[in-house]
């Protein structure tokens, strides 16, 4: 895949603002709504989205950048979830030649695994944090009714990322173009 | 235009790079205190309107709704409601008395109990957009006198206290969240123990040994230990206790006081004082909240 700098920033300020629209809805319209009990950490998919479809030397700053604005939402902060979506960019460079979003139910599929290895990260981290792994469990669990959400979701989302970043389904051409 | 083909040495460069300054952004993040970047204060005071915006707009679409919308058999009960407003007008005028009598010995009150804590009361305008932290955003900040660690209740009890601040916003740190510890004492036995938040809306009460003769349906309040939380704000009620086998503790389930489903407005106390820590400050809270109404 081959990007022009120029659109790189165009296409990553257009992933910014719908990253800070889904952090709203998220933080704000949902609980409105009534929606208090499971988050939609629609980060990880954007993040996901990069980690796969994205094939540039500077896509871990891109998500570091990505993580500073859902930081502004969330006390997790930065760190953890960047660390989380190298996680998930190491993983995607070795499963990359099983994973062809070639129809609805595989990205459902690729989202739902890479965000069970998403959480499996951040929750061991968070344990490391508090100093306790009692929680462990109950913070995976808290994850699963969002994460489904999101996978169910995540065609949509891919769909809306693919259309800003203009990307195609070869993967085999990497580059950059300036 | 040149084409420069992605360098995998680069990109495992980056993401080295990328990964040092996670792994040393972790090891600095504490989840108990958050400190504001500029970045942070930044972006919080551009998109914290945006979600202040929405959470007022809430109630204009439910007044549009019940006003305008779901307006059904509105001639008969204008009829009714006809009658009942002269009958309220009644009640009014003997209300409005009360009101000023009220107001009167409130400020002969407040002449002999003067609080040397603030209280600040705030909006509650978004919620944390991760599963694994039960945060919520304030509309009030630093120039509003609001600090960090300050406590944060409602009438019906605890609800946190401030994690960080921005000049007009700032993050509680609610006791549904599981960094959040707090210093309780059962009001029937006196025991001390610990409450943490277990993310689906419930806490645990931690550290009660199983020979203490605590029940369900026994009340949590704090012990005002810890300089955060002034004594006896209601934590919340003791809902199932199981014994294992193994083990010195007790497994206790706590439902907050506070019923965060419908938590619109907070009050937060600042400037927490020596003395405060064995004073009541609920019946000064509510004063607060039977003011702001008031004013309303």
């Amino acid at each position: 895949m081959r990007f022009r700098l120029s659109d790189i920033f165009v296409s990553y300020a257009l992933t910014i603002l719908l990253l800070l629209c889904f952090e709203v809805t998220t933080a704000t319209i949902l609980p409105l709504l009534g929606w208090y009990e499971y988050r939609l950490t629609f980060n990880v998919i954007v993040i996901i989205f990069f980690a796969i479809r994205l094939n540039m030397s500077f896509v871990p700053w891109m998500i570091l950048g990505l993580q500073l604005i859902h930081s502004v939402f969330s006390i997790e902060g930065w760190a953890v979830g960047t660390f989380a979506g190298l996680g998930v960019m190491i993983l995607a460079s070795y499963l990359k030649d099983l994973i062809h979003l070639t129809n609805a139910l595989m990205t459902m599929i690729v989202a739902i695994v890479f965000q069970t290895f998403w959480y499996l990260l951040v929750t061991f981290i968070i344990c490391l944090k508090i100093s306790s792994f009692d929680s462990f469990t109950s913070i995976l669990w808290s994850f699963l009714p969002s994460s489904l959400f999101l996978s169910l979701i995540a065609p949509l989302i891919f769909w809306s990322l693919e259309k800003i970043w203009k990307t195609s389904n070869d993967f085999s051409h990497s580059g950059v173009e300036i | 235009m040149k084409l420069l083909h992605e360098s995998s040495k680069t990109k495992i460069l980056n993401g080295l790079v990328v990964m040092i300054v996670a792994v040393l952004g972790i090891s600095q993040k504490k989840f108990t205190i958050g400190e504001s970047s500029y970045f942070h204060l930044l972006l919080a005071e551009l998109t914290s309107p945006v979600q202040e915006g929405l959470s007022s707009s809430k109630r204009h679409v439910v007044s549009l709704w019940n006003n305008y919308i779901a307006i059904v058999n509105t001639a008969k009960y204008n009829t009714i409601l006809k009658k009942k407003i002269s009958r309220l007008e009644n009640d009014l005028f003997s209300m409005e008395e009360i009101r000023k009598e009220n107001l009167r010995l409130k400020q002969l009150l407040s002449f002999v109990e003067e609080s040397p804590q603030q209280k600040i009361l705030a909006q509650v305008v978004g919620w944390d957009s991760s599963n694994e932290f039960r945060v919520i955003r304030l509309n009030k900040g630093s120039s509003h006198g609001i600090k960090t660690m300050a406590a944060v209740v409602t009438d019906q009890g605890l609800v946190g206290y401030v994690y960080r601040v921005t000049p007009n916003y700032s993050d509680v740190l609610t006791i549904l969240d599981q960094n959040n510890r707090v210093d309780v004492l059962v009001e029937r036995t006196r025991t001390h123990g610990i409450v943490e938040g277990i993310l689906n809306f419930k806490c645990i009460l931690k550290y009660i040994t199983k020979n203490e003769p605590v029940e369900v349906g026994d009340k949590l309040m704090t012990a005002g230990v810890g300089g955060i939380y002034p004594k006896g704000i209601k934590v919340g009620m003791i809902t199932d206790i199981s014994r294992e086998n193994f083990g010195m503790t007790l497994n206790i389930e706590v439902e907050p006081a506070v019923d965060f489903h419908k938590l619109e407005e907070v009050i937060v106390l600042t400037s927490p004082s020596e003395d405060l820590l064995h004073q009541d400050p609920l019946s000064s809270v509510t004063d607060v909240l039977v003011e702001d109404k008031e004013v309303k």
